[in-house]
């Protein structure tokens, strides 16, 4: 023991009482540094788990439990060791296209892929993904990422090339989506990669650059095809409703003729028969009178010639001569 | 002296136990070599012992490895060029076979772009480019990772998954698409158009149609009722008229008079007339 001492405490012309308490004081410093580190080492196991995190638990390198969020501990190196990785964080991965620094960039090798017409679109799109076993995830798979972008590229690609152009371009999105989502799930369940897919958004599908403007006149075409239905339907709009007016008109008209019709007789009757009652109550003389008195009315009007004729081929003569020439003749003849 | 020698066991301990322990993760396998020679593989993770300074350990990766090749140029059964990307998986299935054969990882990635891109030059080589696209794209896959499966399996490797990624046509080939796609396209336009022309000629022949028919039936109805009139009118002056017959006509013909002489007319009389016999004969015999 003294040998132990005096290596600690080279001075040697200290008594030895003061040695002792020294040497005393030594062990006890070593003492309290062996527990210090025993301490570290035994603490060096405590550690916390995040909100969002699993506690992933190796023995020996070998899984032996996952811890839940909140303080653990486990035994010091080398007998345990702890993985902590985030299993809420909801990882993307964009296909077709990078935002860098918030701009956006096409990647054109990767957005362009065949349908099944052998027609070529452009297809964007994101998926999104998350840690579902993290066991598996630590233990099963290298580079997650890389993983999931394969899986997605070559399902994407997949499910595209099961379509025709137009589908792909329209009512096929949603099913794209879905199709899509369950193939890479499958994929990376085949991998045992302990990844789930959440959601894979189709942000866009287009024809691609080189023949868009083509696909724009379609467009436009199938505006024109009901511009052209619309233009027609306004034209009957405005034409059936008119026809029907003239055609309410021509009846309303005839309808009117017929009454007028029927009270013109009616009046005409009415009229007659008043005549013809007071005719009846002296026929020759009324007969006269009606005679006379017309042609008192009308005689004054006309050019009126007399002649006599003792047969009708003299006045026959005369009969196709014009009204001018007439009076001229006639008025010799009169003179004569 | 006693915990001097406490100390010095315990410190030889931790270096022969380092010596003849060793921890194999999760993420990895082992081989236990001696003098060189393997003679046991550890696919479990643990702590496993060694004889020191005889034998040693080689870690090998016990994950699932990625295998993506360059893409590559592949002419389908109707002869058309498609350009393949195409990706791997695959692990190392007995990591003896595996030292043995390709040693490591770089190794095991040239021997898998040899079967791999033999197999798939093969497998597609059978279909049309169509097939591959859609239809056949996931039997293929299926088959040709069979295959290669079937080959790699002498290296120590098992391919789990063997997948096209991008089968895409080549730059001037593409173009040649584009081309058809933009004629498909400008004969779609057009039909649209056409169909709307057509649609459009056909509600205005059935507009003009209509307005034909309701006019006609228009007329039609009119005109009986414009007859009904008229026989109502007869009706109703022969009604009357026949209570007198002759004194209609000469009413009649007297208010005929009235209305269609006028100063244009022109009359000769004869001196007989009744109306002037008065004239010669004052008598009026």
């Amino acid at each position: 023991m003294p040998e132990f001492g005096n290596e600690n405490n080279p001075d040697k012309f200290a008594n030895i009482t003061e040695k002792i308490s020294k040497i005393q004081i030594g062990k006890g410093i070593i003492k309290i540094l062996f527990l210090l580190i025993l301490i570290i080492y035994l603490a060096s196991g405590i550690y916390i788990v995040q909100p969002n995190e699993q506690g992933v638990i190796k023995r020996f390198g070998k899984f032996a439990r996952i811890d839940s969020p909140g303080l653990h501990y486990h035994l010091p190196y080398p007998f345990e060791s702890a993985l902590t990785p985030s299993v809420t964080e909801v990882k993307r991965i964009e296909i077709g296209f990078r935002t860098v620094r918030g701009g956006y960039v096409e990647v054109s090798e990767e957005a362009l892929m065949l349908t099944g017409d052998e027609n070529i679109v452009s297809a964007e799109s994101i998926v999104q993904y998350r840690i579902k076993n993290a066991a598996d995830y630590l233990f099963n798979i290298i580079e997650p990422e890389q993983t999931v972008r394969n899986a997605a590229e070559a399902a994407l690609r997949q499910v595209i090339g099961e379509r025709k152009i137009d589908d792909a371009l329209t009512e096929g999105k949603y099913e794209i989506q879905e199709e899509s989502k369950v193939l890479i799930q499958e994929l990376l369940d085949s991998y045992e990669s302990g990844i789930v897919v959440i959601a894979v958004q189709l942000q866009d599908v287009n024809p691609p650059e080189e023949v868009s403007s083509a696909f724009k006149d379609v467009a436009s075409a199938k505006e024109d095809k009901s511009k052209f239905i619309n233009q027609a339907e306004g034209y009957r709009n405005d034409i059936i409703p008119n026809a029907r007016g003239e055609a309410a008109k021509i009846i309303k008209e005839a309808e009117g003729y017929k009454v007028e019709r029927i009270r013109k007789a009616e009046g005409d009757v009415a009229k007659f028969n008043q005549v013809l009652t007071e005719y009846q109550n002296g026929k020759d003389v009324t007969k006269y009178r009606l005679y006379i008195e017309t042609m008192e009315l009308i005689l004054p009007k006309m050019k009126k010639y007399i002649m006599e004729t003792n047969n009708d081929t003299d006045l026959l003569k005369f009969l196709p001569l014009s009204d001018s020439f007439m009076p001229e003749i006639l008025g010799k003849e009169a003179t004569k | 002296m006693r915990k001097s020698l406490l100390i010095i066991i315990l410190v030889l301990v931790i270096i022969v136990a380092n010596f003849s322990f060793f921890i194999v993760d999760e993420t990895k396998q082992a081989i236990i070599l001696q003098f060189g020679k393997p003679i046991k593989a550890i696919q479990q993770a643990g702590l496993y012992m060694k004889i020191p300074f005889i034998q040693n350990a080689v870690l090998f990766e016990g994950r699932l490895l990625i295998y993506d090749a360059q893409p590559t140029e592949i002419i389908t059964r109707d002869k058309k060029t498609l350009i393949l990307d195409n990706y791997a998986r695959w692990k190392i299935e007995d990591p003896l076979l595996f030292l043995q054969t390709v040693r490591d990882i770089n190794g095991a990635q040239a021997r898998l772009d040899d079967i791999i891109y033999s197999e798939l030059r093969v497998d597609l080589g059978k279909f049309d480019m169509s097939e591959i696209v859609s239809q056949k794209r996931t039997e293929i896959m299926k088959t040709v990772t069979e295959r290669s499966n079937e080959k790699s399996i002498e290296y120590g490797i098992n391919i789990i998954d063997v997948r096209i990624k991008r089968a895409d046509l080549p730059p001037e080939n593409e173009q040649n698409i584009f081309a058809r796609m933009e004629a498909e396209r400008e004969r779609i336009a057009k039909q649209y158009r056409a169909e709307g022309e057509e649609e459009s000629a056909k509600i205005i022949a059935e507009t003009e149609r209509e307005k034909t028919v309701i006019l006609a039936e228009a007329y039609k109805e009119a005109q009986q009722l414009r007859g009904e009139g008229e026989a109502e009118a007869i009706r109703v002056y022969a009604e009357s008229f026949n209570q007198d017959p002759e004194f209609y006509k000469f009413y009649r013909s007297l208010e005929a008079y009235l209305n269609s002489f006028n100063e244009n007319t022109t009359i000769l009389l004869s001196p007989d007339n009744e109306y002037i016999k008065y004239i010669n004969d004052l008598s009026g015999n």
